[in-house]
């Protein structure tokens, strides 16, 4: 009932947006040269980086080219489409369009009749071309913008593995997929999302191996986005998601394209943003945000050996201050009489609650990492001495905090840096806060119940329909190889399981390494 | 409603947990009561009756696929007499939910929370359970799929634990007054076996329902297994005066020391007992809801979740005035009740439902 009543509501404050749009979607090009001069010249004012430029075609046609200054490559305008066509001088050919397509030499020529259209091509740096006695008008491949350098990525940095990051713009993105994967299976969606910005958004996926439902699934919910701008692929990611109010990310995003293909190699689907170098990967587990790119590159024996490093430190971001919190408060016969003692000791000169003290402690380091992100490299590092000094020794000195509660919050920092995506540290430390009040208000049942609220939480979540804690609970056996271990990749025979039943397999089974054997067959065949 | 599924070792692995949370911290001294030494026999007998519960449920099933107790009981006596029949199915069940969060709270305060208000630890608990049950059955059975290995593996390691403790004379002599005494011990188990009947709230949702049948018995001896265990550790440990015990694995637990730092895990057992209470109380809860829901002709579950939640803490207050009247409960009506309820009741209506397909099958011969 309530739903219904704030359905109501929400239907009253619904406004209506106003249709901001520059030309009406159908509007086409005019046969007159004038007016379609005068309607462009009429959108297009007060755009001081617009520019005009109209000349003679072949001495005698009027024509006009129109492109934005710094999107459009001008050498090449000049150089392939202004100097030979006004050198020209040839009679009129039977066909104007198509001898103009054969004059320019420029790669990439569109005929364009709608004027949204031409707006378009203008705004994403492909000059217009507009002659007279004409209802179409070319759209020339010219545009050409500075940009940044691939460069190795900055938040996902690896000791091996390929350097190359995404950057900003999507035609690079997307080259770098198809640098990677080069069979034409791979399919790359073009989009537009954002009223304003207009961003170029492609969704990428390979066919075979992505459930076709998944791309429906996908392409039907980035069509419902109705929004201004997208600036960043977290806009796209928030208006995509399945349960918009967990804290828990759903759908992963990365700078680097080695691990969007081995991704979309696995039946996944990655969405490629203008404009900014992270790209979305859905659908994910909990236990993608468990997994890096390094985990495939080395041995597995160590892989393992780390990824089980990781679970292990999850469980220490989450509930190490709020154990310790109501081991402190509530369950002290637990703790070993010596360890006892020195805690006790070291906790004589506190003047606060356990319970206070810890949430002192985890704010400030939580106001530190924070202050520490956001400062100019240059005085990142006095914070961390003003931390190190001011908070660790000062405030034991003090007496303000014990040192045991320092260490407590130091492990628990530490921890939660060491998940691979920063995205799911930030999370879990959210996270944290709230088991620290039950830890200290109800001890260890106070814990246990929000680990199983927690739980239950992550059993209901979904992203894009695949649930969350997939090859856990519900139970995949075939897929806890790439979560309970990584298994080496002569044993990575089938693929995860919404790729599909008809495509199970990505290699040749019994690839195991045996060069004894080999050594025996070979002697034998001779 | 329906298209939710869960697969039959999911349900084992809430079944298992469901059985269990209550029978290892009560069982052993309900049972030495009456078994004394001859306690570890009584879960071997009684596992009889979770066989007899889970046959019924599953031929009950097999006769009405797509439906629960409360809904074929209809079918099969009749509209009115079917609603009495599951009104009463659905009251045992709301008091033993009720039960199970009193008892599961009372240890909990009676052991480690002395002056928490014993209903602040049942609304809690009963929060959580309800987010559990709001989340629907998938998610009840993945997140007891997930702390199957935390219930079971600790239970594991405390038998290990307290194994240089074990005195092994302690179960001699064997069958000393013949097989009553474990025999009655076995009656009073009986009604936890006979909470089997449960999965027939569940059995409708399966994905692989011929597997039913296997599962079920599979998880009739699981329990059966571990119960034993438990009660030949704690016999071994404390020996005959388990019976004196409110819950004797509980002070076994304490005598655990090892390399002088793993001392006095209580708190590990509490833990893991919440972990196992929590999926028991869901298990319950969830069969109470959709019960209640299906006996009023709901076509959602969802919105009675909470009105049934606060029902089930009342139930807690109004069923047990204290803790001595609920352990003569315990041993002396609960186990009757029980199988009233889950055995007796639907082995009546599968002997009519079975009476009448019959009936009906001779009636299309002879036509």
């Amino acid at each position: 009932m309530i739903r219904n009543v704030s359905k109501l509501l929400r239907r009253k404050k619904e406004k209506k947006r106003l249709d901001q749009r520059e030309a009406k979607p159908q509007e086409k090009l005019h046969a007159n040269f004038d007016q379609n001069v005068e309607t462009f010249r009429s959108i297009y004012t007060n755009c001081s980086d617009v520019l005009f430029r109209s000349f003679l075609l072949f001495g005698k046609t009027r024509a006009m080219i129109i492109h934005i200054e710094g999107l459009s490559d001008v050498k090449g305008l000049e150089d392939y489409v202004l100097s030979p066509l006004m050198k020209e001088t040839a009679d009129t050919p039977q066909s104007f369009n198509e001898f103009l397509e054969n004059k320019l030499s420029v790669s990439k020529v569109e005929k364009v009749h709608l004027l949204a259209d031409c707006i378009e091509s203008i705004s994403s740096g492909n000059p217009i071309l507009l002659c007279e006695g004409e209802e179409t008008a070319l759209s020339l491949g010219l545009a050409k913008w500075e940009k940044r350098s691939i460069e190795e990525p900055q938040a996902e940095s690896s000791i091996r593995g390929p350097r190359e990051g995404f950057i900003e713009s999507l035609g690079v993105n997307t080259s770098l997929l198809r640098r990677i994967i080069k069979s034409p299976a791979l399919k790359i969606q073009p989009m537009k999302i954002g009223e304003y910005t207009k961003t170029n958004v492609a969704v990428a996926y390979i066919e075979g191996l992505a459930d076709p439902t998944l791309i429906k699934e996908v392409n039907n919910r980035l069509q419902r986005i109705e929004i201004d701008a997208v600036l960043e692929s977290d806009y796209i990611e928030e208006l995509v998601e399945d349960n918009p109010y967990s804290p828990f990310p759903q759908i992963l995003s990365t700078e680097r394209p080695d691990v969007a293909c081995a991704n979309l190699l696995e039946g996944r689907v990655v969405i490629l943003v203008e404009g900014t170098p992270f790209v979305l990967i859905a659908p994910i587990s909990f236990f993608s945000l468990m997994q890096v790119q390094e985990d495939y590159y080395q041995r597995f024996v160590i892989s393992t050996f780390v990824r089980w490093l990781r679970y292990l430190f999850l469980g220490v971001a989450l509930l190490l201050p709020s154990v310790y919190v109501a081991v402190a408060t509530f369950h002290q016969e637990m703790v070993p009489t010596t360890l006892l003692l020195s805690i006790a000791a070291a906790r004589e000169t506190v003047p606060f609650p356990a319970l206070v003290e810890v949430l002192i402690m985890e704010v400030a380091f939580e106001a530190l990492r924070e202050a520490g992100v956001r400062l100019p490299r240059q005085i990142g590092s006095a914070i961390s001495i003003v931390g190190a000094l001011v908070i660790g020794q000062a405030a034991v000195q003090a007496g303000l905090v014990s040192a045991p509660m320092v260490i407590v919050v130091a492990i628990t920092g530490i921890a939660s840096f060491m998940l691979p995506r920063y995205i799911t540290g930030m999370s879990i430390r959210i996270l944290r806060f709230p088991l620290i009040f039950l830890g200290g208000t109800l001890g260890l049942l106070g814990v246990v119940m929000g680990v199983i609220a927690i739980v239950i939480h992550l059993c209901t979540l979904r992203s894009l329909g695949e649930p969350y804690l997939a090859p856990l609970a519900p139970l995949k056996k075939k897929e806890l190889k790439d979560m309970l271990w990584r298994a080496p990749w002569w044993m990575m025979n089938t693929r995860p399981h919404f790729t599909g039943e008809s495509n199970a397999y990505r290699q040749s089974p019994h690839q195991v390494p045996n060069p004894e054997g080999d050594k025996g067959k070979r002697q034998g065949r001779r | 409603m329906k298209e939710v599924k869960i697969s039959s070792l999911q349900l084992s692995m809430m079944m298992y947990p469901t059985i269990l949370a209550t029978a290892i911290l009560t069982v052993p001294s309900v049972t030495a009561k009456f078994a004394a030494h001859d306690l570890w026999m009584s879960p071997i007998l009684a596992s009889f009756m979770g066989g007899v519960a889970v046959f019924i449920a599953v031929q009950l099933h097999k006769l009405y696929p797509e439906q629960t107790i409360i809904e074929y009981s209809e079918n099969i006596i009749g509209r009115i007499p079917g609603k009495i029949i599951g009104f009463f199915v659905l009251i045992f069940y709301l008091e033993m939910t009720g039960e199970i969060a009193r008892s599961y709270s009372e240890f909990i305060v009676s052991s480690f929370l002395f002056k928490t208000p014993i209903m602040v630890i049942i609304a809690l608990m009963l929060l959580v359970c309800a987010f559990a049950v709001y989340g629907g059955l998938e998610t009840m059975a993945r997140a007891a799929q997930l702390f199957f290995p935390a219930f079971f593996v600790p239970l594991i390691i405390l038998i290990i634990l307290l194994s240089p403790d074990f005195k092994f004379e302690n179960v001699f002599p064997v069958l000393e007054e013949g097989i009553v005494p474990p025999a009655k011990g076995a009656v009073v188990l009986s009604g936890w076996f006979a909470e089997f009947f449960l999965i027939a709230f569940f059995l409708p949702f399966l994905s692989d329902r011929k597997k039913a049948m296997k599962q079920g018995i599979i998880n009739v001896v699981a329990v059966m297994i571990t119960l034993t265990l438990v009660n030949l550790t704690v016999l071994f440990v404390l020996g005959v005066s388990t019976a004196s015990k409110t819950y004797p694995l509980m002070n076994a637990g304490r005598y655990i020391s090892w390399a002088n730092f793993f001392e006095n895990l209580d708190a590990v057992i509490m833990a893991v007992w919440i972990l196992g209470a929590f999926v028991k109380l869901t298990v319950f809860y969830f069969a109470v809801v959709l019960g209640t829901a299906q006996w009023l002709n709901l076509s959602d579950y969802r919105p009675i979740v909470w009105p049934v939640g606060i029902l089930i803490a009342e139930f807690s207050f109004w069923g047990i005035p204290n803790m001595m009247v609920f352990a003569r409960d315990e041993d002396q009506s609960f186990p009757f009740y029980s199988i009233l309820i889950q055995v007796l009741f639907p082995l009546l209506l599968l002997m009519i439902a079975m009476i009448r397909r019959r009936k009906g099958e001779n009636r299309a011969v002879n036509e």
